[in-house]
């Protein structure tokens, strides 16, 4: 490659780079096995990891804010099941559709009041609430399933203009944050907060209210996630997906979010949840032995980190 | 970048195995031994009790003892109505107060640590489900040193470490019911794919070594397609399913589900795609979450046994062992409602063989 | 503001005080919690989490996170069967081969951090990822048993009446100490997490001191990994997943700032010694483990909220 699509390329965004690393392992993997790219199979892609994908759409925020969270899975557990309850316990579908949000906005603003006002850095505060809400969850449930779930529950099994609505919810999330992000006075304060939270004081931000503001807006996206979680079977597991905090945090910051905060946009990061999936799907597809299956994940990880350093690097 | 994408590409294929593999992935390596393949096998002799004895425990003939359940871990549909048949029994048995208490995660050493505390806080009795027979063994050694009464179920240690076992299932059985049950739905030539926790799980690899020796020894053209994790995760369960769904097309005529977790969404994986009927789904899975499958006639049945009787007959044995009646050298016990079990491979008592549940009589069972 | 006031607020003084009042609470419950027998063999159950806390101390005084060693861990236990077993290396070779591959892990983690640039956690959350599947990949999943007696002598053997471990723990401790509170070494660790340009700027040499620290952390895991195989006597490719979560709460329980420039070894040791007590007290007096957890998330929460509210009293 010359050197001047090298920089061309390199002085493109992130989300570029991932877009043509998931393109090039589509081409690949479907040159390897055209069974890849049948509809099916894009479809489980995008549908598998979609709440992964929203759930990071959140964390980006706070990581944009300067923050972390990594009490994140642990939520999704417990909205999933208080979800879960509500509708096997004959309250309306609806209501067991938007407990979910209104719970996580409540917890997260209450973890972001622990931040801005009480000064718990954040990685502190949510490495405690991974605690409370992890060790709460098993008290609660005693490890018992939810099933029984009633009909027109199952939200993620629907399907518009043919494509399930896990998918649409991904995109439109996507696009609503980035609008929010991007365009408004409260997208503007949050990338000044994290940038630099004493200038931001000092042209009149308050740190205080932007922080908790997003982590709110982070629980109620972790409620939508944890919606997506809980219907997507006919039973919800009492427990979460070990180590799904990392996943979430990895593809926030695979997708471009400076872990330093002030860098980053939310695209980047569900590109990146797509590309966890897809790689996830390849690997079946390539026959590769699935012992071997957590470390090319790991190299992937590593080599989209390292090019987009030395991309920053030559450009910066 | 073009160097990167060529390297990240090679490196994927230099891990593609190049030859078929020999032996199933996610299978262990020890040695097998497959059951006949039609009629009844001839009932094992237990031989000579090879199982531990606590050190200066005290008599507890008749008394009340306060007993310690620790399974792999909690938070699982499996290990819930394990501890709700040990609950009956307590309840029937009326002089046994049972706690169940374990780590979230299948992990050895949160495992360890509660066991440890149980014996300081001085138990008179540990039930355990192992998450690896050989990291335990310390640990239950140390119980028994202590005086503490240690009977396992579901999943073994070291048999010097404990003193009974509570086999739910002779791993060549669960392999034989799993095989035959599969060749009856995708037929003698059919091929499958199997869905498990992780590769190092004990049992499952066990189990999958197991339906190796039976296959190749009963159903030589069933033809074996490949293993896939997916931890103790419905979601990811059901990704992997449709994924191998998705790769193998016409091919795949069933899946394999070697977990509790694995199973039902596999069945759900099957069922949203609208194939039921055309890929089967074979498994291991509690009767309560299968039910929408099997009762839609998208599933045919499910194997297990029944966990909530495991859990009986684990506190039964326990109740047993602490009186003195269960002694070495018994060929049976008497386990309550369950009437007499069978003692096999030295100290292990046998719950029986796993039951096949189909749209027959799977709604009979509520666990 | 007088010197005496000045140690009475330090984090590690208040949370000195929480350690003495858990450890009367918990012995006034339960009489079988506050024996030699059963404090010692805590101690033998904490060693791990503490060996790896220390270099994650100074890791994070400079700043930095290592997600990494909980992997590095179960690698180098791998490494350890395999290169025993499937290579027929006797086995003192083994341990020795063992922890000059963790020490290349950890330097693998400084180079990524210091020559690319890669900010640690997101350097060490890909490590995490590829570690961990290395040691998949080579173990193939197998366990590795039946070490000779001789090994157990470390993770289950006493020395002086004091289990064997311990030693080696008050040892690294010891170093640790020190090398912090005494020397140059220490005091560019210092500096680096309270500015690292400003480090960089006075001459001080920053990148040798990071590798050095990253490096430290990769052979201390490894030395974890040899004592945890020789306490549980089988080697898993899924040790020590998960350890980095409780190695980091000690550190941040014990003061340590997660920004970077703030916190001491002693701070840290008391700290893990409060979250081991409060495990075993808690289960002593009947408390289930998803209980104690729940409790050990509240306690990081309020040890911080005193440690802030105190220091902001005093700077008043």
């Amino acid at each position: 490659m010359s050197r001047r699509l090298t920089h061309t390329l390199g002085s493109l965004g992130q989300e570029i780079l991932l877009v043509v690393v998931i393109l090039a392992l589509f081409a690949f993997v479907g040159v390897y096995n055209p069974r890849f790219l049948s509809e099916n199979n894009l479809t489980s892609i995008f549908v598998g990891n979609a709440y992964i994908a929203v759930a990071a759409i959140g964390m980006s925020l706070v990581i944009i804010s300067g923050n972390i969270d990594v009490s994140i899975g642990a939520l999704i557990g417990v909205l999933a099941v208080i979800s879960g309850l509500l509708v096997t316990n004959g309250y309306p579908i609806w209501v067991a559709w938007l407990a979910p949000l209104v719970v996580g906005a409540a917890i997260n603003a209450v973890v972001g009041c622990l931040i801005a006002y009480a000064r718990v850095p954040s990685i502190i505060a949510t490495l405690a609430m991974l605690s409370i809400l992890s060790g709460g969850l098993i008290t609660f449930t005693g490890g018992q399933w939810i099933s029984g779930l009633p009909a027109g529950y199952q939200l993620a099994q629907f399907r518009l203009l043919n494509v399930p609505s896990p998918v649409w919810f991904m995109i439109g999330m996507t696009i609503l944050a980035g609008f929010l992000m991007r365009y408004t006075t409260f997208g503007r304060s949050v990338y000044a907060v994290g940038s630099n939270p004493e200038a931001a004081r000092a042209s009149g931000i308050s740190y205080k209210a932007t922080v908790v503001k997003v982590f709110a807006i982070h629980g109620a996206i972790g409620g939508v996630a944890a919606v997506l979680f809980a219907t997507q079977l006919q039973v919800i597991q009492s427990t979460t997906p070990v180590g799904l905090e990392l996943v979430i945090i990895t593809a926030s910051v695979v997708g471009g979010v400076s872990i330093l905060g002030g860098v980053g946009t939310v695209f980047g990061s569900t590109l990146a949840a797509i590309l966890f999936a897809a790689i996830g799907s390849s690997l079946i597809f390539l026959n590769v032995s699935a012992y071997w299956l957590r470390a090319v994940q790991g190299i992937l990880i590593l080599a989209t980190v390292l090019a987009d350093m030395a991309r920053r690097r030559r450009t910066g | 970048m073009k160097k990167l994408i060529t390297a990240l590409l090679g490196a994927s294929l230099l891990s593609t195995p190049v030859f078929a593999q020999s032996a199933w992935t996610g299978g262990d390596d020890q040695p097998t031994n497959p059951l006949a393949c039609t009629g009844e096998s001839p009932a094992p002799e237990p031989g000579e009790y090879n199982g531990g004895t606590p050190t200066n425990a005290p008599d507890r003939n008749g008394k009340d003892l306060t007993v310690v359940d620790i399974p792999k871990l909690v938070g699982v549909g499996y290990f819930a109505s394990t501890a709700s048949g040990m609950q009956e029994a307590a309840k029937e048995l009326g002089n046994i107060t049972i706690n169940t208490d374990g780590p979230t995660r299948a992990n050895i050493d949160e495992q360890i640590t509660f066991v440890d505390n149980y014996i300081t806080s001085g138990v008179d009795g540990i039930l355990f489900a192992a998450n690896d027979p050989v990291a335990i063994a310390p640990v239950l050694e140390k119980a028994l040193e202590a005086g503490i009464n240690v009977v396992g179920y579901d999943a073994d240690a070291e048999a010097d470490a404990r003193q009974w076992f509570v086999n739910q299932a002779l791993p060549n059985g669960v392999a034989k019911s799993m095989m035959d049950q599969l060749a009856s739905e995708i037929g003698e030539d059919g091929s499958f794919a199997i869905v498990t926790s992780t590769f190092t799980t004990p049992n499952q690899a066990r189990w999958i070594s197991e339906m190796q020796a039976y296959t190749e020894k009963c159903y030589p053209n069933l033809k074996f397609l490949e293993t896939v994790e997916a931890q103790e995760d419905n979601i990811l369960s059901f990704n992997q399913a449709q994924t191998l769904i998705n790769k193998y097309g016409d091919e795949l005529n069933g899946i394999l589900g070697m977990t509790s977790v694995a199973t039902p969404a596999a069945a759900e994986a099957v069922q949203q795609n609208s194939l039921c009927g055309k890929v089967s789904v074979v498994g291991l899975a509690l009767p309560n979450a299968m039910k929408p499958y099997i009762n839609s006639d998208c599933i045919q049945s499910t194997i297990l046994w029944n966990t909530v009787d495991l859990g009986y007959a684990a506190a039964q044995v326990m109740r047993q062992v602490a009186d003195g009646t269960l002694k070495p050298g018994a060929t049976t016990v008497t386990a309550g409602r369950l009437g007499e079990l069978q003692i096999v491979n030295q100290s292990q008592v046998l719950l029986g063989q796993p039951k096949v549940f189909t749209k027959a009589d799977i709604n009979d069972f509520d666990f | 503001m007088t010197a005496m006031t000045r140690i009475l607020i330090r984090h590690e003084f208040i949370l000195g005080i929480l350690f003495v009042i858990v450890l009367f609470a918990m012995a006034s419950q339960n009489d079988r919690f506050l024996t030699t027998a059963n404090l010692l063999n805590q101690a033998r159950l904490m060693t791990e989490v503490g060996l790896i806390a220390i270099p994650m101390t100074f890791v994070i005084v400079t700043g930095g996170i290592d997600l990494s060693v909980g992997s590095i861990l179960g690698l180098c236990a791998i490494l350890l069967g395999v290169f025993w077993q499937n290579l027929g290396l006797p086995l003192p070779a083994a341990i020795g081969l063992s922890l000059a591959a963790g020490t290349a892990a950890g330097f693998a983690n400084g180079l990524i951090v210091t020559r690319f640039r890669v900010p640690p956690l997101i350097a060490t959350l890909a490590t995490l990822a590829l570690y961990r599947g290395l040691a998949e990949g080579i173990s193939q999943a197998r366990s590795v048993r039946g070490y000779p007696d001789w090994f157990a002598v470390l993770g289950r053997g006493d020395f002086l009446g004091i289990p064997t471990q311990l030693w080696l723990f008050a040892l690294v401790a010891a170093v640790g100490i020190f090398v912090l509170r005494f020397t140059t070494f220490g005091r560019t660790t210092y500096a680096i997490g309270n500015n690292e340009a400003a480090a960089e700027f006075s001459g001080l040499p920053v990148v040798r001191t990071k590798l050095l620290i990253y490096t430290a952390s990769g052979f201390i895991s490894a030395l974890a990994a040899i004592v945890f195989v020789s306490r549980v006597s089988t080697t898993r490719s899924d040790m020590g997943s998960g350890i980095e979560l409780e190695v980091i709460t000690a550190v941040v329980l014990g003061g340590t700032s997660i920004f970077g420039g703030r916190g001491m070894v002693i701070g840290t040791l008391i700290g893990l010694c409060l979250m081991q007590i409060l495990q075993n007290g808690l289960s002593l007096s009947g408390v289930r483990g998803d209980g104690t957890t729940v409790v050990i998330g509240a306690v990081l929460i309020v040890a911080v909220l005193i440690s802030n509210l105190l220091s902001r009293f005093s700077s008043d």
